[in-house]
């Protein structure tokens, strides 16, 4: 019975893995290939990686692509982990009705589309331009500011928070911790699997953003890797494998980023939380 | 923890700051709409690095006026210009906004009419005269000319020679001929080779766009707003020969781009009729030079109908921020008045213009041999000349959307006059 | 003013008295309530300029109609439009569509391999877990072609079909109005199910591991643990997926655009898909496409506060 049940699990996962893997894995493949192949659906490794390759680098520059991109990525999720775990926190933990009406309408900014409220945001970058050219049109905090901030992360700490422990807040009171020193001491170190999740998610959304650094950003070396892959595509006779390179350079930090945070998520690490 | 109270005061100045920087700001913004300054640098946007931006540097390069400035080029995706273009224009601020953009001419009117004073007249800079009638109409709006006219789009049939040989058909067999008649040779030559006559995406209505042009006729009326598809015998006759091309079963069903651009480049099918901009993905498969050959476009089986139509074509326009004169002077200088530039773009990226004193030129008489030696900037050149001049109008894209369901019902058996009739009341209850 | 009040718990906080007790509550509370507020006045800020400042105005905007540029008030015409415009319609019915089937899909999908990966004696473990979240990081170019020749009239999904006698003839999925959407429901699945579990794997490591100990030794099968332990448990960060999902899903834009482009006809199109359309592919009209996104706010709420309410978090 448990040997069967162990079979089942084992095949279940394994097929769900191979149905995942399946695109990567052709995304892989397509970039050794021809542009011809791959529009054909070609599944084999060709041998055209290289000619790929160099021709990327000969007609984008993606290393200052992928540098915009890093810095943009790394400072949204310090920003959105560090602002969205405080606010999560004091939510949750220091919960009062007013805070509670509060949360309820800050939710209420997660459910509009984006491309609706991106004309008055863009009206309010541009009339900053001249004053704090930094934050205006066309500099990277302007593509910083607006996502890092975002109910989602903090409706997720907040229910994350609904989890922990709370006479662990008690304990480091006793102990003649601050409010904030709890929240740095105690919590955080807690949280860390929360956080470990909510950077994989935040470095993804902002890495992957398109549509407010396409509208904000004008000059072609701040461009992000999205808006170059974008432009990559844009050709009458656009050349699949050398897009396809494009497109797995630009995936590998996501990936990378996973894998270095998906370390944290091992079962029974954590055991019964003791701080 | 000291340091964490300082991190928190920290982000809490950032928070401060963000806020005091947009307390002010209905002080600036709006700046430059109505300036005349001179400016050093001036900036250009298109799309496709091989043929616009080509074109732009071509340009930079040929420029023979005397005009001291920079000219700029970026690179943007054509859908990245229009959304870029549409969030400044609309929120009124010019920052950031180039001097000079490509416009899409079935876009032209829309963006002509949505931000009436975005846009600087070219009327007194270029001469009308010197450009193909089809691309004056749809680049000037209200007595004004906006649009300095430049990628022709002129459509053609691009025919695999070796295909049709195999089903008994020459070159001449395919030349001026109607849409039936191509069904008909579409059917002989799939029997002969088992090849499909041309591709199909049932989401993409250009092969019927590009029919009905060669009748004179559009999804709107003169006017450029009202629907013009219930009654619309143009129209119908369109609806009608792509349902005999589906039904003779001669056309492999495609869902996108790179699917299109992979039959013919793995020789699925015999015939690409299409925009001429498809030249360098044709050329592509090197392996089938000498196999092609280029002819006019087939007609609908109509009085007045002619073998010449469009697909797509765009042109540059100049927009009405600071550097103005200095983009109107660039574009004089180049596309405006430059025959010997057009020489370039033809032997350089094979970019095709409509500015009609450069056709007298030695690079449009070059011999292509991947076409069997044919004069091919030569022949879409003439053909340029005789296509049919329609007013795109505001809301070709938005109709067609609309239109891609009727046609999915008329494929699946319902009347062609209800279908129309359903999409022209759908149309204007949409476009009010 | 941070500072002070840190000083003051700082002194406060040792004194156990019976009254020093009682009057360190009374100031204790006062003094919470500020330090809360504290916690969150950035994010309320930032988010109050970046979010509800916009909102508001393209709320006034849903009042206003014209091309471009060319904006007027026109009342409440465009939401009287709405009711008239069959694309408008057909977008909410396909969108109502892809939520009813495609969260809850996806939800029971992720939280089953969720509680399958965090089991300690499982093998592979970070193989499986990178495996089920690559879906994420696959570029929608990439993984929209090759959906596109999976289900294409001879992709390998046809053949499999065939060979397993399982129909008739080859279904051109794309290309049929209940097929399509049947793939980018697929589509949206196998992209998003990675990401949702990654919530839940974070979560269950919070879960207190000598609950299932006890529960084991009182006999509870694997299935009751998973209803009767690890579903109440997590059951905030449910709620929390179920509502992001759900709007995820109302504004899903990226595979429709990518697969079928909203077609055939506009057999999938989407309500996000519609307001990109009616701002940028058509001849601009950002107010009616403002009306059409606060019907996406308007379902959104009604949803998620039957959500809290199924839930029990709030009355």
């Amino acid at each position: 019975m448990n040997s069967l049940k162990r079979i089942f699990i084992y095949t279940f996962l394994s097929v769900a893995a191979i149905v995942s893997i399946f695109p990567f894995l052709w995304m892989l493949t397509s970039i050794t290939n021809k542009s011809v192949d791959v529009t054909q659906g070609r599944l084999l490794p060709g041998t055209h990686l290289i000619e790929n390759l160099k021709t990327l680098f000969a007609t984008v520059d993606i290393v200052p692509a992928l540098i915009n991109s890093s810095i943009i990525a790394v400072i949204t999720t310090f920003l959105t982990l560090l602002l969205a775990s405080l606010a999560g926190y004091g939510f949750e933990i220091h919960r009062s009705k007013g805070k509670d009406i509060v949360f309820t309408i800050l939710l209420l900014s997660m459910m509009i589309p984006f491309a609706a409220i991106m004309i008055p945001l863009y009206r309010m970058f541009g009339s900053i331009s001249e004053t704090a050219p930094l934050i205006g049109i066309d500099s990277l905090g302007a593509v910083i500011l607006p996502t890092a901030t975002t109910a989602f992360f903090i409706f997720f700490f907040r229910q994350n928070t609904k989890m922990f422990p709370k006479d662990l807040v008690e304990a480091g009171r006793i102990d003649g911790l601050s409010e904030i020193g709890v929240f740095f001491r105690i919590y955080m170190p807690t949280m860390k699997t929360t956080y470990a999740a909510a950077a994989i998610i935040a470095f993804m959304n902002s890495w992957n953003n398109y549509l407010w650094p396409l509208v904000i950003l004008q000059s072609p070396e701040k461009r992000t890797i999205p808006l170059l892959i974008s432009n990559l595509g844009s050709s009458y006779s656009p050349d699949y494998g050398v897009i396809m390179s494009a497109i797995v350079i630009a995936t590998l930090p996501t990936a990378l980023v996973f894998f270095l945070m998906q370390k944290h998520f091992v079962a029974g690490m954590m055991g019964s939380v003791k701080g | 923890m000291k340091k964490f109270n300082l991190m928190f005061v920290a982000a809490a100045s950032m928070a401060a700051l963000a806020a005091c920087s947009s307390g002010d700001e209905e002080a600036s913004g709006g700046s430059g709409a109505e300036g005349s300054a001179d400016v050093d640098e001036i900036t250009a946007w298109a799309w496709d690095p091989a043929f616009n931006i080509a074109a732009l540097e071509n340009a930079k390069e040929a420029y023979n006026g005397d005009g001291d400035y920079e000219v700029n080029v970026i690179e943007n995706a054509q859908d990245d210009i229009i959304q870029k273009l549409n969030t400044g224009l609309s929120s009124g601020t010019t920052n950031g906004m180039p001097n000079i953009v490509l416009i899409e001419d079935y876009r032209a009117q829309s963006f002509l009419q949505a931000y009436p004073d975005a846009f600087h007249p070219l009327t007194d800079v270029i001469n009308a005269e010197d450009f193909a009638d089809y691309k004056i109409a749809t680049t000037s709006f209200d007595g004004e000319q906006y649009g300095l006219p430049f990628d022709s789009g002129v459509a053609a049939l691009y025919v695999r020679t070796d295909y049709l040989e195999e089903a008994g058909y020459s070159v001449e067999d395919v030349t001026d001929i109607t849409w039936q008649e191509y069904i008909e040779i579409g059917k002989d030559v799939k029997e002969a080779t088992g090849k499909n006559m041309l591709t199909l995406d049932p989401n993409d209505l250009a092969q019927v766009r590009m029919m009905i042009q060669t009748n004179g006729s559009w999804y709107v009326e003169e006017d450029g707003s009202t629907p013009n598809i219930a009654g619309n015998e143009t129209l119908e006759a369109g609806f009608e020969t792509y349902k005999e091309m589906m039904e003779a079963d001669i056309a492999k069903i495609v869902s996108d781009w790179s699917q299109f651009v992979g039959a013919f480049n793995s020789g699925d099918v015999a015939s690409v009729p299409t925009g001429n901009w498809i030249t360098p993905s044709v050329k592509q498969a090197a392996d089938q030079s000498g196999n092609w050959a280029v002819v006019p476009m087939p007609r609908l089986d109509m009085e007045g109908a002619v073998n010449a139509s469009n697909l797509g074509g765009s042109s540059w326009y100049v927009l009405n921020v600071d550097g103005k004169e200095q983009a109107a002077d660039f574009l004089l200088n180049t596309f405006g008045s430059n025959p010997d530039l057009y020489q370039t773009l033809v032997e350089d990226i094979g970019a095709l213009g409509t500015y009609s004193p450069a056709a007298e030129g030695d690079a449009y008489a070059v011999e292509d041999e991947f076409f069997g030696g044919q004069q091919l900037i030569t022949d879409l050149s003439t053909w340029t000349d005789e296509i049919p001049a329609v007013n795109y109008g505001l809301h070709t894209y938005a109709i067609e959307d609309i239109l891609v369901t009727g046609m999915q019902d008329y494929l699946n058996g319902a009347e062609l006059d209800t279908v129309l009739e359903n999409v022209q009341g759908q149309a204007e209850a949409q476009l009010k | 003013m941070s500072q002070l009040g840190t000083k003051k718990a700082e002194v406060d906080l040792p004194v156990r008295t019976k009254y020093e007790e009682s009057r360190r509550q009374k100031t204790g509370v006062f003094f919470k309530k500020k330090v809360g507020w504290l916690f969150i006045i950035v994010s309320v800020i930032a988010i109050t300029i970046f979010n509800f400042y916009p909102m508001v105005q393209a709320f006034l905007l849903s009042f206003q109609s014209g091309m471009g540029a060319n904006l007027e008030y026109v009342g409440l015409d465009n939401w009287r439009r709405l009711f008239g415009d069959p694309t408008f319609i057909a977008a909410l019915t396909n969108t109502t569509i892809y939520l009813l089937i495609q969260v809850p899909l996806m939800i029971v999908l992720a939280l089953f391999f969720s509680v399958l990966l965090n089991d300690p004696k499982l093998k592979f473990k970070s193989f499986f877990r990178i495996a089920i979240f690559l879906p994420c990081v696959t570029s929608l170019v990439a993984y929209s072609v090759v959906f596109k020749y999976l289900f294409g009239i001879d992709g390998i999904v046809n053949q499999f079909l065939l060979n397993f006698g399982l129909i008739p003839q080859t279904i051109n999925f794309l290309a049929d109005p209940f097929w399509a959407k049947v793939v980018i429901i697929l589509a949206i699945t196998w992209r998003w199910t990675g990401y949702n579990m990654i919530f839940y794997l974070a979560a269950l490591q919070n879960v207190d591991k000598s609950i299932y100990e006890a529960a084991r030794i009182d006999g509870a099968s694997s299935f009751q643990q998973f209803f009767q332990i690890t579903v109440p448990m997590l059951k905030p960060i449910i709620l929390f997926t179920s509502i992001t999902s759900t709007i995820g899903t109302l504004q899903i834009f990226d595979e429709i655009v990518n697969i079928t482009n909203g077609g055939p006809g506009n057999a999938t199109i989407s309500i996000s898909q519609y307001i990109y359309n009616l701002s940028f592919e058509y001849t601009p009209d950002f107010g009616y496409a403002s009306t059409v996104s606060y019907v996406i706010v308007i379902l959104v709420v009604i949803l998620s506060i039957i959500q809290f309410r199924v839930a029990g978090e709030k009355k």
